[in-house]
């Protein structure tokens, strides 16, 4: 067979396509571009089947033109026509309300038990310096001037001091949204980092939990000290049981990369990145999610000083034990049916 | 099959689809990614002028909202970007880039939340300088979030090198021709339309023995019919 010959036998079901491939294109900008002119559409809308049809033709006869050499503007042709019919055929659709509540049902609170280890082990680098800097702070609150300058102890003291109008900061009353905002940034980049730089051997998600547990205890030490406490622990416990639990997820996340290219088992370096990449992916959705609420909570519950303390350690009790029982039980049941039925 | 030079000698990426098919993806490089990225800075650092312009006059709900912006743009503007159908970034689109999958597939949203969160990583120590590092020494031009992440930046479209074959009159070749001695010479018919007569007519003169017997000057002619013959004119 000629090339010439092969093309006329074959234009019309390439034509076929192009325009199938077309209409479902202009389909699917439509939203994106609605202000500039719609292109006619002409044909009806094309049959799903005949697509995916038209489409494993088109590959055939790509393959035979390349075996058989033939001329670069017809092998061009059905490359570009092959390369948009995958595009669309390989499109995920399943994006939407139902893919959310998988997640956050099923997906998040089943990585977190999946990544158990990383999730002890970043809750160790975390929680260790923050007991022990509490202590140290306790028993001799001159050590935090080995952390913090003396302005910023003096600046937190206030804060957390007697005659606070609200908590944890000296403010109005608009700048709650201000604060909302402040620690949407200040805090999700935090968790940010700590995943991503866990990519260094895992070394930068150490760092970052090691850090901020010593920053956390250090203070939490020094304002018990002075005789604080009960403030600063009835502002902190409430949005702490999000926000303490997502640092250290994310640096679970984190340590999972790292160990993915320290150990990569019997995969390569790269393959096993990729993997640990994908599904310590989901970990960060559900930290976003979390510091999201934590940032609610922080910036119009925690700082309300109208509050009485007993009311956010109650409150507070509460998040921590729906947290910690949705991190580890959400979705076991229905885990273990679908495991059990597939076993059948 | 004829074994694409372009995989060895070009930095061109292949991927098998399930039907067995070889994608080839055109991974971008340095230059281009680096002008996307600075397009991409400029809007973001307008973007947030103007948010500052507004908000500023809201006092502290504006600031809030102010800061959530910086954020937002800080971190998802790429990945908002990357999941909607051009799957690039304004500066990307506009220097003719797009991000998929290695697979050749678009880019899913976790693959461009891992390959955003390590732009940080990528950053350092200043400036892009590691995954500068990474894209001049990799011949796929991955940096740290794409090897992460199982994505590729890629060049949308490619040029268009070869044309319709030049109109010329049927003619058997001399001799019997081999697959690849066919395919070279109905390449180069292809590409008459982007080379000089005097070029064109010095390639042909390389093919002597196929043309044989023409007269000096009238190669192109000669050649150009042996194409016609080849892909089926007679």
């Amino acid at each position: 067979m000629t090339p010439l010959q092969f093309e006329a036998d074959y234009a019309p079901l390439w034509a076929e396509l192009d325009a199938a491939l077309t209409h479902v294109e202009a389909g699917r900008k439509r939203w994106s571009v609605s202000l500039r002119k719609r292109p006619a559409q002409t044909a009806e809308p094309p049959d799903a089947a005949r697509l995916a049809a038209l489409y494993r033709a088109a590959c055939e006869h790509l393959a035979l033109a390349r075996s058989r050499a033939y001329p670069v503007l017809l092998t061009s042709r059905l490359e570009s026509l092959t390369e948009r019919a995958h595009q669309l055929i390989y499109r995920r659709t399943d994006y939407g309300a139902a893919r959310l509540a998988q997640l956050f049902l099923l997906d998040f609170p089943n990585a977190v038990r999946a990544h158990s280890r990383y999730v002890l082990v970043a809750g160790l680098v975390f929680g260790l310096p923050l007991v022990l800097l509490g202590l140290a702070t306790y028993f001799d609150p001159g050590f935090i001037l080995t952390m913090h300058d003396a302005q910023t102890v003096h600046s937190y003291e206030q804060m957390y001091g007697p005659g606070a109008h609200s908590i944890g900061r000296d403010r109005g009353a608009d700048s709650d949204w201000m604060m909302f905002g402040f620690y949407i940034m200040n805090n999700i980049s935090i968790a940010f980092k700590c995943f991503a730089s866990g990519i260094l051997l895992g070394v930068g998600s150490l760092f970052f939990l090691a850090y901020n547990g010593i920053v956390a205890g250090s203070l939490a030490g020094y304002l018990t000290a002075r005789g604080h406490g009960e403030t600063f622990y009835s502002f902190v416990v409430t949005h702490g049981a999000f926000e303490l639990t997502a640092i250290v997820l994310s640096g679970a996340a984190g340590l999972r990369l790292g160990h993915a290219l320290l150990a990569p088992g019997r995969r390569t370096r790269r393959a096993a990145l990729e993997l640990a990449a994908r599904e310590s992916a989901v970990l960060v959705y559900g930290v976003v999610a979390m510091l999201l609420i934590a940032a609610g909570l922080e910036a119009f519950w925690s700082s309300a000083s109208w509050i009485a303390p007993a009311v956010k350690f109650a409150a507070g009790g509460v998040c921590w034990v729906l947290v910690i029982a949705y991190l580890v039980g959400q979705g076991r049941a229905r885990t273990a049916a679908a495991g059990a039925a597939r076993e059948d | 099959m004829i074994p694409l030079p372009a995989a060895t000698l070009d930095t061109i990426f292949v991927s098998e689809t399930p039907e067995g098919i070889a994608l080839q993806l055109r991974p971008a490089g340095v230059m281009a990614r680096s002008y996307a990225c600075l397009i991409d800075a400029l809007l973001r650092f307008v973007v947030i002028v103007a948010a500052m312009a507004v908000l500023s006059a809201m006092s502290r709900f504006g600031m809030g909202v102010f800061l959530i912006v910086v954020f937002a743009l800080e971190w998802f503007y790429p990945v908002l970007f990357e999941l909607m159908p051009g799957a690039a970034t304004p500066g990307k689109r506009a220097v003719g880039l797009r991000v998929v999958m290695d697979s050749g597939l678009p880019i899913t949203p976790a693959a461009s939340l891992v390959r955003n969160l390590l732009r940080s990583i990528d950053f350092l120590p200043v400036g892009y300088a590691l995954g500068l590092v990474m894209l001049l020494v990799r011949p796929d031009f991955k940096r740290l979030g794409d090897l992460a992440a199982g994505t590729l930046v890629v060049h949308g479209r490619s040029a268009h090198l070869d044309g319709p074959l030049p109109d010329a009159e049927p003619a058997p070749p001399a001799r019997p021709l081999s697959t690849r001695e066919q395919a070279a010479i109905v390449a180069w018919a292809g590409r008459a339309a982007r080379l000089t007569p005097e070029r064109l007519e010095e390639l042909a003169a390389l093919a002597g023995p196929i043309t044989n017997g023409a007269a000096p000057g009238s190669h192109t002619a000669r050649l150009a019919g042996v194409a016609q013959w080849l892909v089926g004119r007679r």
